[in-house]
C-alpha cells in the first residue's frame, strides 16, 4: 500500500498547484514571506480536515501497534486481562523463546514455503491471464474477467465449502473424475506432503483475480504506438512480449509482487478454514500460530512477539523487493 | 482484519477497559430480589434462542423482573466473554461451557454459588464438578451431555453381530466384522488428529481409568492413559478407522451411506439422525461405551454463573433456581432437547421411559468431566498432539505420552 500513497503524495505538488493539503507546501514566494499568518491558517485547515482520519488511525492503528510492541516484552497472559498493569517486563525472553520453539520455526518454514511457491505462481499466472484477456480472447471477454475475479469477492467460508468438496478424497470432484478414468485420488488435505500445495493452489485461484485486474490496467496503459513501432521493426509476438510488454509493466509488476508477498506472508484464512494447521502442523502458518497463542491460549505477550517478528520479516522483504525491482530506466 | 492488528486492538481494548473498571462498579449490597429490575443474561448458540422463550414465561409469573437474554454465537463467545470480563461489563448471568470455567474462575469475575440453595447431590456428579474450581463452586449445572456408541443394527446383522459390544475386545471384533462381513469401509469412526481429537479419545481414556489431569497434577503418562492410547492406535494400524481427518467432517453422511457403522457422539445426534436421515429409522441403536476397567465416557454441558460485579445477584439467584429445579429442567428438556443436569428431572416422563435416554442416564452417572483448569485449552491441545503422533505412527504411545506429560506439567498450577 505504501507505494501508491507515496507516489500519489509525491506527484501531487507537480500535478496540481492546489495548496490545501497538509503535505502541499506553497513555494516560498515573496507574498508568503511577508505574511506568515495565512500559511499557519492553511496548515490548520489541512490538519482539521485530516482529523477524522488521524483520530481513527491513532486509536485503532497506532495505539494498538505500540501496545503490541510493549506487550511483546511482557508476560501478558490471562491473569492480566482484568489487571493489565501487573504484567511483568521480561525483556527479550519472548523473542529468545520463539527461536527455540519448534512450532514457531515450523510455522516460519511453512509460511516461507507458501510465499516462495505461491507468489511467483500468482503473479505469473495473473500476467498470463491478463495478456490473454487483453488481446488474445475477443469473445466472452467480460465472462472470463468476471470468472477470474469472482473468487476475490467471494467469502472465504463459501470458498472453503467448495474446495472441501473439490478436494474430498472419497466423493469429491477430483476423486470423482479420477475414478472415472480408473485412478484413485490422493487424500489432498489429509496428507502432510500434499496439504500445503493444495492450499497454495487454492490461494492462487483466489488471488489471481486481483493480480489480473492490475495487469490489465497496466497493459492498457502501454501506448499502442510503441507496439506498432516494434511490429514494424519485425518483432515477433514473443519478442514484443519480452521487450515491450514486460519492461513497460514493470511498475505494475513491482506493485503486484509486493502486495501479493505481503498478503501471502500473512496467510491465515486458508489454513484456518481448511486444515486448522494440520495434519501434524504441516499447514501451520505464522499468523495461525499467532492466533492460537493469543486467542486460544491467551499468551498475549508471546503472540505479540510473534507478530513483531512477522512484521520485521515483512518489512525486510518489502524493502528488498522495492530495491531489486525498482525501475532503473528513469 | 489482519491477526496482528486484531491482537493489538484486543490488547488495547483490554488496557483501556482496565482503566475504566477502576471507576465503575462501586460495590454495594445490590438490589433486592423483589424490587423492579432488569436481569441481563447471555446464552450461547441454540440455547440463547430458546432461553428467551423461558424468560418470557418467567416474566409473566414475576412481573417485576425483566429478563433480557442476549444470544451469543459459540464462535465469538469466548472472545466476547474475555473482553466483557476485562471491561467489567459481564451480564448478571452467563451460560458457561465447562472448558471456560477454570479460566473465568481464575479471573475472579464469578460469584461463588450459595451451596445451601443449590445442593450438590441434586445434580450428576460430573455436572457439578464442571462448576468447581479450586474447591470453590462457581457454576450451577444447567444441562449435560455425554458420548455413547451409535451403531448400525441392519449392518450388524449382516456382520453377524447379535448384541452391542460391551468391552474393548468386543468393540474391536465388531469393527472388524463390520468391515469384513458387512463390507463397510471403516469399522469405527475415531478422530485421528486435529483440534479436539481428545474428545474422541475420551471414551477409551476414561474407560481405562486414566485421565489427563487429576487433582491438579498431570497424569498423561500414567499406565492407564498409555494403555488407552495404545488401544486407540490399534484402530488406525489395522485400518479400522480413517487415519486422515479433515476439519468439518460430518460423520452422519458416512453413517447413512454405511461407510462408517459405529461412532461415538452425544445426545444431539439422535435428533440429527431422525431429522436428516429419516430412512435410517429402525436401522440404528445406541449402547453404553464399551468398557475396559469401567464403562466411562466424557461429560460436557453448560453451567450458569453469576457475575461478581452484578447488582442483581438476588434476582439472578431466583431465576437460576427456576431454571435448575426439577420442573424448570423438565421444561428446558422439552424446549431444547438438552439433557437435564438435575437428576430428579429424569424420574418421570420420556426421560425415564425411553430406552435411549436410560442409556444416557447410566452413562452420565459414570461420566467424567474435563478438569477445570485455567489453561485447559492449551492442555487439551497437548493431548491432541500426542494422539495425532500415535495415530500417525510417528511416536510410540509411551513416547508421545511422556512428551505431552512434560508439556502439561508446565501448564497445571
Amino acid at each position: 500500500m505504501s507505494t501508491t500513497t507515496e507516489s500519489a503524495a509525491g506527484a501531487a505538488p507537480d500535478a496540481a498547484p492546489a495548496k490545501t493539503g497538509p503535505g502541499a507546501h506553497p513555494p516560498a514566494g515573496r507574498r508568503n514571506r511577508g505574511k506568515r499568518q495565512p500559511v499557519a491558517v492553511q496548515h490548520m485547515a489541512g490538519w482539521l480536515f485530516s482529523t477524522p482520519f488521524l483520530v481513527l488511525f491513532a486509536v485503532f492503528m497506532a495505539l494498538p501497534i505500540v501496545a503490541t510492541l510493549v506487550m511483546s516484552f511482557t508476560d501478558f497472559g490471562l491473569r492480566n486481562v482484568t489487571d493489565p498493569l501487573s504484567a511483568e517486563f521480561i525483556g527479550l525472553e519472548n523473542y529468545t523463546k520463539l527461536f527455540g520453539d519448534e512450532k514457531f520455526l515450523k510455522a516460519l518454514f511453512n509460511t516461507a514455503y507458501f510465499v516462495v511457491v505461491g507468489v511467483p505462481l500468482t503473479v505469473g499466472l495473473g500476467l498470463g491471464v491478463a495478456v490473454l484477456l487483453n488481446n488474445g480472447i475477443d469473445r466472452a471477454r467480460t465472462f472470463f474477467r468476471v470468472g477470474f475475479y469472482a473468487p476475490v469477492v467471494t467469502s472465504i467460508v463459501a470458498i472453503a465449502v467448495v474446495w472441501r468438496f473439490v478436494l474430498d478424497p472419497s466423493d469429491g470432484l477430483i476423486a470423482g473424475l479420477a475414478s472415472e478414468v480408473g485412478l484413485t485420488s490422493p487424500d489432498f488435505l489429509g496428507s502432510e506432503a500434499l496439504a500445503m500445495p493444495s492450499l497454495i493452489v487454492m490461494a492462487v485461484w483466489r488471488n489471481l483475480g486481483t493480480v489480473m485486474v492490475l495487469f490489465i490496467a497496466g497493459l492498457q496503459a502501454i501506448p499502442p504506438d510503441v507496439r506498432e513501432a516494434a511490429r514494424l521493426d519485425g518483432a515477433s509476438t514473443w519478442q514484443e512480449f519480452r521487450r515491450i510488454t514486460v519492461p513497460l509493466l514493470r511498475p505494475t509488476m513491482l506493485y503486484t509482487t509486493v502486495i501479493t508477498t505481503i498478503g501471502y506472508l500473512n496467510v491465515f484464512e486458508e489454513p484456518f478454514v481448511m486444515t486448522q494447521g494440520g495434519p501434524s502442523d504441516s499447514t501451520l502458518t505464522v499468523s495461525l500460530a499467532m492466533y492460537r497463542e493469543g486467542f486460544n491460549f491467551f499468551h498475549m505477550g508471546y503472540a505479540s512477539a510473534m507478530a513483531y517478528v512477522l512484521f520485521v520479516v515483512i518489512m525486510a522483504i518489502t524493502v528488498l523487493q522495492l530495491r531489486l525491482l525498482k525501475d532503473n530506466t528513469k | 482484519m489482519h491477526p496482528t492488528a486484531r491482537t493489538a486492538s484486543v490488547a488495547v481494548a483490554l488496557t483501556m477497559a482496565a482503566g475504566l473498571t477502576g471507576c465503575g462498579s462501586s460495590g454495594g449490597a445490590g438490589v433486592a430480589a423483589d424490587k423492579k429490575q432488569t436481569l441481563t443474561v447471555w446464552a450461547m448458540g441454540a440455547e440463547g434462542e430458546k432461553l428467551a422463550e423461558v424468560a418470557k414465561v418467567y416474566e409473566d409469573a414475576n412481573p417485576h423482573i425483566t429478563v433480557k437474554v442476549t444470544p451469543v454465537g459459540w464462535d465469538v463467545a469466548h472472545q466476547k466473554l474475555v473482553s466483557a470480563a476485562a471491561a467489567g461489563t459481564l451480564p448478571d448471568m452467563t451460560q458457561m461451557g465447562s472448558s471456560y470455567m477454570g479460566e473465568f474462575a481464575e479471573l475472579g469475575v464469578l460469584e461463588p454459588v450459595d451451596t445451601k440453595t443449590f445442593k450438590k447431590d441434586a445434580f450428576f456428579p460430573a455436572a457439578w464438578e464442571q462448576g468447581v474450581a479450586d474447591g470453590e463452586v462457581y457454576g450451577v449445572p444447567w444441562y449435560v451431555e455425554t458420548r455413547v456408541l451409535y451403531y448400525r443394527t441392519d449392518l450388524a446383522k449382516k456382520a453377524g453381530i447379535s448384541k452391542p459390544p460391551t468391552n474393548w475386545a468386543e468393540l474391536q471384533q465388531a469393527a472388524t466384522a463390520y468391515q469384513d462381513k458387512a463390507g463397510t469401509q471403516w469399522g469405527l469412526h475415531l478422530q485421528s488428529s486435529g483440534l479436539d481429537a481428545v474428545q474422541s479419545f475420551s471414551p477409551f481414556l476414561y474407560s481405562a481409568g486414566g485421565s489427563i489431569v487429576a487433582d491438579g497434577k498431570a497424569t498423561m503418562d500414567s499406565p492407564e492413559a498409555v494403555k488407552a492410547l495404545k488401544e486407540y492406535a490399534t484402530y488406525f494400524e489395522k485400518g479400522l478407522s480413517n487415519k486422515s481427518f479433515q476439519p468439518g467432517y460430518e460423520v452422519l453422511t458416512d453413517f447413512n451411506s454405511g461407510d462408517v457403522p459405529m461412532f461415538y457422539s452425544g445426545p444431539w445426534t439422535m435428533a440429527g439422525i431422525n431429522d436428516n436421515y429419516p430412512d435410517l429409522k429402525g436401522k440404528w441403536a445406541i449402547a453404553k461405551v464399551p468398557a475396559d476397567q469401567v464403562s466411562a465416557s466424557m461429560a460436557g454441558g453448560s453451567s450458569l454463573v453469576v457475575s461478581k460485579d452484578s447488582e442483581h445477584k438476588e434476582a439472578a439467584k431466583e431465576f437460576l433456581s427456576y431454571l435448575t429445579d426439577t420442573e424448570g429442567q423438565k421444561d428446558w428438556f422439552k424446549r431444547s432437547g438438552d439433557l437435564p443436569a438435575n437428576i430428579s428431572a429424569w424420574d418421570s416422563g420420556e426421560l425415564a421411559d425411553d430406552a435411549n435416554f436410560k442409556i444416557f442416564r447410566e452413562q452420565m452417572e459414570t461420566a467424567q468431566p474435563w478438569p477445570v483448569e485455567p489453561q485447559w485449552t492449551e492442555i487439551s491441545s497437548k493431548a491432541d498432539e500426542a494422539i495425532s503422533q500415535v495415530t500417525q505412527g510417528k511416536a510410540s504411545a509411551e513416547d508421545a505420552a511422556k512428551k505431552a506429560q512434560s508439556a502439561i506439567e508446565g501448564l497445571v498450577k
